[in-house]
């Protein structure tokens, strides 16, 4: 029993990392109808500039900060640069301006922030909570707390702020937003900074625990869209619960059959979610959408 | 010679020059370069038919070379099969992976073969490492024989380039058959307009799986040819990186394309054994730029993508046109 409720523990942490990197995934998508090849590796960035920034002496909530906003600030000139020159908003062309470009993003942290694994220190010190005859570390409740309060945080931007209503304009018509004076594209840059931040957010909590390095994006980038298409694609709610249900399936996956299975999974997900209900678990019936 | 009869002669011209290369060229490590040379302009030229001509990338296509290689060297070695029918194995089971990911990825709209070629690339790396028994994880697999055709054996570097380039020849006709008949239209029509192709009675399912199985098919036989040709597998050659290298091959080649692809293949293939060709090169520059080569690419794809999407192909059409004109 303690058994079990210890892999469900693992499954909702690691769940909760998948969700911010699937929640990136529909932010863009939304925005653009695209997917962003690159969410993996603003995952990245924001680890290994946390553990850098914080090499440089920085406090640990500063560097924190920093690298996210760092991070975001990637995100949008990485739209600016690579995405807004495609005039005619091709959704293959902007598929392959953010594979080169996540790769480009990679090769940059390798030459500037080193070949090395690295890992950062707990945000608290101290041993794990033990309740229950299970284990829980104390980094996975920071994990928990920053991606529920990331989860709130962007609903009530989306639901109550004048920029989050310009965001959804946007993503359901794009003339008709521009029509009632919404600047479409800048709400295009702000989807990629966002999605960016999300994802930083996702490697800054992660990295006390998993080590991180530079190499890590395309992998976390293809269990975060697994996620978000196990939800439904374009669906925040959905991202969400595709992130924790894809966390679970791993963790159970690797504790009752062989570890070695664990990284398979989100593929076979990905491959029998696409094979038998593309619209996703929490998607509605139409197909209108995928 | 007006440019009519230019270019039908050239793809003639090209066979010839690369037909006559080992006679000219006898240094056994350059003759090296340009079958590796050949094998990646295999492996585009299935890729460039996917993307030029379907509208779809694959992430994935080093898997699909691994898996041929692997299969090759497994058929070869402990089964003791006949290369030949190795070779037709390899392609067959790179064409099968192909096709159970096609079938589910390619009947939605959007991009998601690519993100699924992504995964089925980074598990199948894994798996070549996992799966010891059959590839003999990270230390690799060797004692490959040299390609035979029955009492014939392929072993001298010029006829293993000749083994390898006449197969690029044999798939470049076939690309050209099928893009310039019934299938090539339907392929155009699903570029330009999916709907557009529907409502013309283009099957572009059927389309987009058979051009994607088509592409594995190459790169399947490219890694039998690899296996071959080498003696000797590692999993570290079937990467993620191995496969965006081949997609800015094919990108930088250019679209509606297969000559663009082949000369991007060749060239880029060329760039990473600088130190080879010219001999005057101080070593550390070509360390430099070995050490950047996925930075060119990644950036490659990005500035072909973004300012020219038409790739070499589209510069030279726009010059013809352009010479059209004056």
């Amino acid at each position: 029993m303690s058994e079990l409720l210890q892999f469900l523990i693992a499954g909702l942490k690691n769940g909760s990392i998948y969700a911010l990197v699937a929640l990136g995934f529909t932010i863009v998508y939304a925005a653009t109808g695209a997917i962003n090849f690159a969410q993996g590796e603003f995952f990245m960035l924001g680890g290994m500039l946390c553990v850098s920034f914080s090499g440089l002496g920085l406090p640990l909530p500063v560097a924190a900060v920093a690298a996210i906003a760092a991070t975001a600030a990637i995100g949008g000139a990485f739209e600016l640069l690579a995405v807004r020159p495609i005039s005619d908003g091709d959704p293959l062309r902007i598929i392959m301006v953010t594979i080169g470009g996540a790769v480009v993003l990679r090769q940059l942290a390798l030459h500037l922030l080193g070949p090395d694994e690295r890992a950062l220190e707990p945000f608290t010190q101290g041993a794990s909570i033990k309740a229950l005859g299970i284990a829980v570390e104390r980094q996975t409740v920071w994990i928990w707390a920053l991606t529920a309060v990331a989860v709130v945080a962007l609903a009530l931007i989306y639901r109550k702020t004048m920029f989050g209503r310009a965001m959804r304009a946007t993503s359901i018509r794009r003339d008709a937003a521009r029509l009632v004076g919404i600047n479409a594209s800048a709400m295009v840059t702000a989807s990629f900074a966002l999605a960016a931040a999300l994802g930083a957010l996702g490697g800054v909590a992660v990295a006390p625990l998993t080590q991180t390095a530079f190499s890590v994006g395309a992998g976390i980038g293809v269990k975060g869209f697994a996620a978000a298409i196990l939800g439904g694609l374009g669906n925040p709610v959905a991202a969400v619960a595709g992130g924790l249900m894809l966390g679970l399936l791993e963790s159970l996956a690797a504790g009752y059959l062989d570890p070695v299975y664990k990284d398979a999974v989100a593929l076979l997900v990905l491959l029998v979610v696409l094979f038998a209900r593309p619209q996703g678990l929490l998607g509605g019936s139409g197909r209108a959408n995928v | 010679m007006d440019t009519r009869t230019l270019r039908a002669l050239a793809p003639l011209l090209t066979a010839a020059v690369v037909a006559v290369l080992p006679l000219l060229v006898t240094d056994p490590f350059l003759l090296r370069v340009f079958t590796f040379a050949g094998i990646n302009a295999l492996v585009v030229t299935g890729l460039a038919l996917l993307f030029s001509y379907a509208g779809q990338v694959s992430l994935g296509h080093a898997a699909f070379v691994g898996l041929g290689a692997y299969a090759c060297a497994f058929c070869t070695v402990r089964l003791e099969w006949p290369w030949l029918l190795a070779f037709a194995a390899s392609g067959a089971l790179a064409a099968l992976g192909g096709l159970v990911l096609a079938l589910p990825s390619l009947r939605l709209k959007g991009h998601y073969l690519a993100m699924a070629t992504l995964g089925f690339g980074l598990l199948m790396s894994l798996a070549f490492v996992e799966a010891e028994p059959v590839t003999g994880g990270v230390d690799g697999f060797g004692g490959i024989p040299f390609p035979a055709v029955g009492p014939l054996q392929i072993r001298t570097a010029a006829s293993l380039y000749w083994l390898v380039w006449a197969m690029v020849g044999i798939a470049l006709v076939a690309a050209f058959n099928v893009t310039s008949m019934r299938p090539g239209r339907a392929m155009r029509a699903l570029h330009g307009s999916e709907l557009g192709a529907q409502a013309c009675g283009v099957d572009i399912v059927g389309v987009k799986v058979r051009t994607f199985v088509m592409s594995a098919l190459l790169a399947g036989l490219a890694g039998a040819l690899y296996a071959s040709v080498v003696g000797f597998v590692s999993p570290s050659v079937f990467t993620l990186t191995a496969s965006i290298t081949f997609l800015a091959m094919t990108v930088v080649g250019g679209t509606s394309s297969l000559a663009g692809p082949l000369a991007a293949a060749v060239l880029l293939t060329l760039v990473q054994y600088l130190d080879a060709l010219i001999p005057g090169i101080p070593s550390e520059t070509a360390q430099t730029l070995q050490s950047y080569q996925e930075d060119i690419y990644g950036l490659a794809i990005v500035l072909v993508v973004a300012f020219a999407p038409g790739g070499l192909a589209g510069v030279w059409r726009r010059r013809r046109m352009g010479g059209d004109a004056s």
